[in-house]
């Protein structure tokens, strides 16, 4: 059944992986230090994905196994493997993330060759596999293979985020990686209990988990649940799988490092915050979707995080004085709002949304990487000002990513913003007031986005320029340009490929996202998901005006760019957020998220270890210490036996001979 | 025909004129002399057992202990040889330092 291109699959992620070996070996040697094979195998990458993209456009899909490392018998067997699954969201998945991939590296020949930067050759090999990786993730077939590659992604982003060898960024690689693998923690945990409850940890098809687990709950089937009842024990195993997915994706509580991520190169940040490690975590919710279905509970806990994150990210955005420090509360935030998506039952508009944001963000985080090679290195927005007459490119393509981002209509962001807010409010209305909580929250964000990317735009590219730098800026060259203009098309048009609001109003069938996310695969089929949907967490849309929701949320975000435009566009510009008093002082150290998480640290985990370790060292170690001490003690005395003569231990051993005799003697009865 | 009870007296005295040996002589050409009676205490068994039981087996295994202990005696005055040269005497209880 494996035909072209399905059967050559494999070679989209060992593209980038063959770059990454090559980079590492003889980047050195190379001319641009690697650059050019990362910019070929993504290049190949994005071509073979866009194959693959169109083979499932014309109704195939791939599901294989490719190599087998249990070699069980008997019909018990747990199956590990690495298999393919190319359905329709992971088609879709591979194009986004190598054709994003592909622009970072063009970008990086901008804007890490020509700035001269040491460690070429680690960087690129570095992006190689991080692509690599990421690749293999969204084409995995199952959960344990999913988490090796998950694992992998979050050690490639350590590397990159301390790729510049600096104090700070040491840190926030190390402060990345810890939280990330805090949260994967308790992702291990539940893709082991994935395995022992089903024997299986497949996505799709009619042995995997999630269709084993409906028929459980349906009662045609049955696993064992230690004890519990089936609906909470999947609940608990979905929610295990979220701590992973709430580290990667960079929701509350495990928010905290993203924003000190920024220490890595810009392109990094790109990258990590649009196609790769931080869309991995809502990915993984997606590829699972059919699972965490079947239980209300574990869908409320998503939207609530998700709705809270959005809301909870967007204030903190507002006040940040660093351009990339902006843009990683937005990312946070808009996270938060494909989370409430998928929460909420809104499978299309949270796969939507993920496909917009890694548009425009890419283009938000490219564009700032512009603005900060035109700079000098220099990332404080109150150093910039006016920089719209010297980089019209970098601000076109800019203000259409923000534009996106602050969802105004008719750009990518307004499109699946508004359909994922809608789907939260007609779910909601319908008995779930947990979902109108998290609507609520995502609709309070929705004037704070505006306000605070309008912010940025204004801060950055209007008024007098600040600083010497920002009246003579560098100018930057095609290599950053390309891209840009490219994903500026992108961020501009990618909405109009599920205009749902309109396509219900019209009757016309425009949403084609909805309709190609519904696919072949009847295992994760978005009309598979409305049922689930329905029948198990009791999901239904309330009759409720899409006109009157889009209105809304439109009119909010346009109200949030009007506070921005009156406050900010003005030739000179002061910090208006001052007048805030002691809430901006709550802003700015985030919440003090960052000091508490310090204290459990210090104040209780660090207390725990030192009692573990007193345990460790008294007791266990008594107990084995005491152990060594009896034998030395009795073989210190013993020893004076071997005297050294010879007559002496002829004596011993006839003495010990009678006594064995006479032992022996009377215990056999021969007296 | 000899009663196998009087070769087994035997035996046994021989075996304990060399643990006697063993035990009080210091000479260690004495004492090699004594691990000959035992081992040859012990051929006696076997070829008072073989001869009583008409197996020969007995008789083959005591020609393997009297190679035996050629080998031993070998070895043996080997020992005193490198005792003499490094003590001065063939005492064996002098030979002391090579205990704990």
């Amino acid at each position: 059944m494996a035909t072209a291109p399905f059967d050559i699959a494999p070679a989209i992620a060992l593209l980038p992986f063959a770059s990454f070996v090559i980079a590492l070996l003889a980047g050195k040697y190379l001319p641009k230090k690697g650059a050019y094979a990362g910019i070929l195998a993504t290049g190949g990458s994005l071509l073979l994905s866009a194959w693959t993209f169109l083979a499932v456009g014309g109704g195939n899909t791939y599901n294989q196994t490719i190599y087998d490392w249990t070699a069980g018998v008997g019909s018990n067997v747990i199956s590990l493997h690495f298999g393919i699954l190319i359905d329709p969201l992971a088609a879709l998945m591979l194009v986004i993330v190598s054709l994003v991939s592909f622009l970072v590296h063009v970008f990086s020949l901008g804007y890490m060759n020509d700035e001269g930067v040491e460690g070429l050759a680690r960087y690129y090999s570095e992006l190689g596999l991080f692509t690599g990786s990421m690749l293999t993730f969204v084409f995995s077939d199952n959960l344990l293979m999913s988490f090796m590659f998950f694992e992998l992604i979050g050690l490639c982003s350590y590397l990159l985020i301390g790729f510049y060898r600096t104090e700070s960024a040491a840190s926030a690689a190390k402060k990345a990686f810890l939280i990330t693998r805090f949260g994967d923690y308790f992702f291990l945990v539940g893709t082991v209990g994935v395995l022992a409850t089903f024997g299986t940890a497949t996505f799709a098809g009619p042995n995997s988990f999630p269709v084993v687990a409906q028929n459980v709950l349906n009662g045609t089937a049955s696993v064992t649940t230690f004890g519990f009842a089936p609906q909470t024990w999947f609940t608990i195993l979905g929610l295990l799988v979220l701590g992973g997915v709430i580290g990667k994706s960079a929701q509350f509580p495990l928010h905290t490092w993203l924003p000190d991520a920024m220490e890595g190169p810009t392109t990094v940040s790109a990258l990590i915050h649009a196609a790769t490690m931080v869309a991995a975590g809502v990915y993984l919710v997606a590829r699972m979707y059919g699972f965490y279905a079947l239980s209300p509970t574990a869908l409320a806990v998503i939207a609530l995080i998700g709705g809270f994150t959005a809301l909870f990210a967007a204030t903190m955005g507002a006040v940040k004085d660093d351009i990339k420090r902006v843009l990683a509360y937005s990312t946070i935030s808009q996270y938060g709002y494909m989370m409430l998506a998928l929460g909420a039952g809104g499978y299309v508009a949270g796969v939507f949304h993920l496909m917009n944001h890694a548009f425009f963000k890419a283009l938000l985080f490219l564009g700032a990487g512009s603005v900060i090679v035109a700079m000098a290195h220099e990332q404080n927005m109150w150093k910039m000002g006016g920089l719209k007459r010297e980089l019209p490119l970098t601000y076109w393509t800019f203000v259409a990513g923000a534009l996106a981002l602050a969802a105004s209509v008719p750009f990518s962001g307004f499109w699946s913003k508004d359909e994922v807010l809608y789907t939260a409010l007609t779910n909601g209305l319908n008995g779930h007031p947990l979902l109108l909580l998290g609507y609520a929250m995502g609709l309070l964000a929705v004037p704070l986005t505006g306000f605070y990317t309008f912010r940025m735009v204004f801060l950055t590219f209007h008024g007098e320029p600040r600083s010497e730098q920002a009246k003579s800026p560098h100018g930057v060259g095609w290599t950053i340009k390309a891209p840009l203009a490219v994903l500026g098309i992108l961020a501009t048009v990618t909405g109009l490929f599920n205009m749902s609001s309109v396509a219900e109003l019209t009757n016309a069938h425009i949403d084609y996202l909805a309709r190609w996310l519904d696919g072949s695969l009847a295992s994760t089929s978005t009309a598979h998901y409305g049922d689930l949907l329905g029948n198990f967490a009791g999901y239904a849309a309330a009759a409720f005006s899409p006109l009157a929701s889009s209105a809304i949320s439109l009119v909010l975000a346009l109200l949030g760019v009007g506070v921005a435009w009156w406050l900010y566009n003005v030739p000179e510009p002061v910090e208006h957020t001052e007048k805030l008093g002691s809430v901006k002082t709550l802003l700015v150290n985030n919440y003090y998220q960052d000091e508490y998480q310090v204290w459990l640290a210090e104040g209780v985990t660090a207390d725990v270890a030192r009692g573990a370790d007193k345990f460790d060292q008294g007791v266990i170690d008594g107990i084995v210490n005491g152990a060594s001490s009896v034998s030395l003690f009795g073989g210190n005395r013993v020893q004076r036996i071997q005297d050294g003569v010879v007559t002496n231990y002829a004596a011993l051993l006839t003495l010990s001979f009678i006594v064995l005799l006479l032992v022996v003697g009377l215990a056999g009865g021969w007296f | 025909m000899v009663p196998a009870n009087y070769y087994l007296v035997l035996s046994a005295a021989v075996f304990s004129i060399g643990v006697f040996g063993i035990m009080t002589r210091r000479n260690a050409l004495m004492f090699l002399m004594s691990v000959e009676l035992l081992l040859n205490a012990a051929n006696l068994n076997f070829v008072t057992f073989s001869l009583q039981y008409g197996n020969t087996t007995g008789q083959v295994f005591s020609l393997f202990v009297v190679a035996l202990a050629a080998a031993e005696v070998a070895v043996g005055i080997g020992i005193v040889l490198v005792l003499y040269r490094n003590f001065g005497d063939i005492d064996v209880d002098k030979a002391m330092t090579m205990r704990w």
